[in-house]
């Protein structure tokens, strides 16, 4: 390796690539009708039906065995009755992202398939540790899991060369990915990936968490949604719920621990419910 | 024909009675075999109890233990992941807590599989 560190600036990175994806607008819409008390379940179903795909998409997951009903729900409307607000913005935000990352190159895509998992199994243990300590916004929660490890996709996606050096050292190491990006390439997934939430404009705490979701102690008003996070990542490695890019366990952050006060005892349960939780969303998502 | 606690439902078992939730929908007629899924499903219409086919001391076989081998395997590669972590009592606590979970997944052993087929014929 060449001698002379190259100081890369990810700010630059991201503004480079010109065919980062964006977010549907359908999908900002929603997420802004479901925020807005005032709004009913027509206004919402209106912004649905205007789009084929995700209509489609709702209709099949409320007539899902996940929600067990024993006649088919034929109208948007119905739907959103059935299953909640947020449960709908939650769908389309997951499905959305899901598909923005979508790769066609096959060997790629199954290495994208466990990031996937990863992401999906840190979500449910975020909503599920919510639960738990009765946080008021658990949907929220979920995104901030699913979204917590963007920065690997991006860099995945857009940096194929960096994105391989970090691969061999892990391999190589046995080392966490966060600490291989910082000695490698300068900056990490979390840095990306705070990047790419700002230019998607998402909620300021859904980008703390993704920026902090290793040292949640700095995710300033934010850093209990922060800690949630760090703990459901550690629990489903621990769990192997798909592959977060290594092979390890990354230390548990005594701050958000102490912060969050959970209970030793009830660290089992929360797993279960995790593991259950997980099979069930995974089988209707794929 | 026994009434069973949904925590003590597990899937396979036949249902003897039709399942409804609290406003009287069906949610799994009489005759079906139940699913892991099944059971998520009750549990989150609240279901309290069950009416399932059998007798007592056939649901009580339903604890199987994995195969010896294939459970030391699957903590080994749980140890080498927790390897960096393990000096803090908390990440015991998470280690224990995942074996246990993971080992309940892995594969039944041979001869208790084959005593649980007649009921099991479902897949």
């Amino acid at each position: 390796m060449s001698m002379k560190k190259r100081i890369r600036d990810p700010k630059k990175i991201i503004d480079r690539i010109d065919d980062l994806p964006t977010l549907p607008r359908t999908v900002l819409k929603i997420t802004e009708l479901v925020n807005d008390p005032k709004s009913s379940a027509k206004d919402l179903a209106r912004v649905i039906t205007d789009d084929q795909i995700l209509t489609a998409r709702l209709l099949k997951l409320v007539n899902s065995s996940f929600y067990g009903l024993p006649q088919r729900i034929s109208t948007v409307t119905g739907a959103i009755v059935l299953i909640g607000f947020d449960a709908i913005r939650n769908l389309l935000l997951t499905t959305s992202v899901f598909d923005l990352f979508a790769d066609r190159n096959r060997k790629r895509q199954q290495k994208q398939e466990k990031f996937w998992d990863h992401s999906l199994g840190c979500a449910v243990g975020a909503k599920v540790i919510g639960n738990y300590l009765r946080h008021d916004n658990i949907e929220e929660l979920f995104v901030a899991g699913l979204l917590h490890d963007i920065g690997k996709i991006v860099e995945m996606m857009f940096q194929p060369d960096e994105f391989s050096k970090v691969v061999a050292a892990i391999s190589k190491e046995n080392i966490l990915m966060i600490t291989a990006e910082n000695k490698i390439l300068g900056y990490s997934h979390a840095e990306i990936g705070k990047l790419l939430a700002e230019k998607w404009n998402l909620p300021a705490k859904l980008i703390q968490i993704i920026a902090h979701h290793h040292q949640p102690d700095v995710a300033g008003s934010f850093a209990m949604e922060a800690a949630i996070v760090h703990l459901a990542d550690i629990f489903c490695r621990a769990l192997n719920m798909g592959f977060g890019g290594d092979n390890k366990i990354p230390p548990l952050d005594r701050y958000a621990w102490e912060s969050l006060k959970i209970q030793t005892s009830a660290i089992e349960s929360i797993m279960e419910t995790m593991r259950d939780e997980y099979g069930d969303i995974r089988s209707f998502i794929s | 024909m026994i009434c069973v606690n949904i925590v003590d439902l597990k899937p396979g078992m036949v249902l003897a009675q039709s399942v409804q939730n609290h406003q009287g929908v069906l949610l799994l007629d009489a005759g079906t075999k139940i699913t892991k899924k099944n059971i998520r499903i009750f549990k989150s219409w609240g279901v309290i109890e069950v009416s399932v086919k059998g007798e007592l001391d056939e649901l009580k076989a339903a604890g199987e233990t994995p195969v010896a081998g294939v459970k030391d395997t699957a903590e080994m590669e749980l140890k080498a992941r927790f390897s960096n972590v393990l000096d803090d009592p908390v990440m015991v606590e998470i280690f224990n807590a995942a074996c246990k979970l993971l080992i309940k997944d892995l594969p039944k052993n041979e001869h208790e599989k084959e005593n649980s087929r007649p009921k099991k014929n479902y897949r």
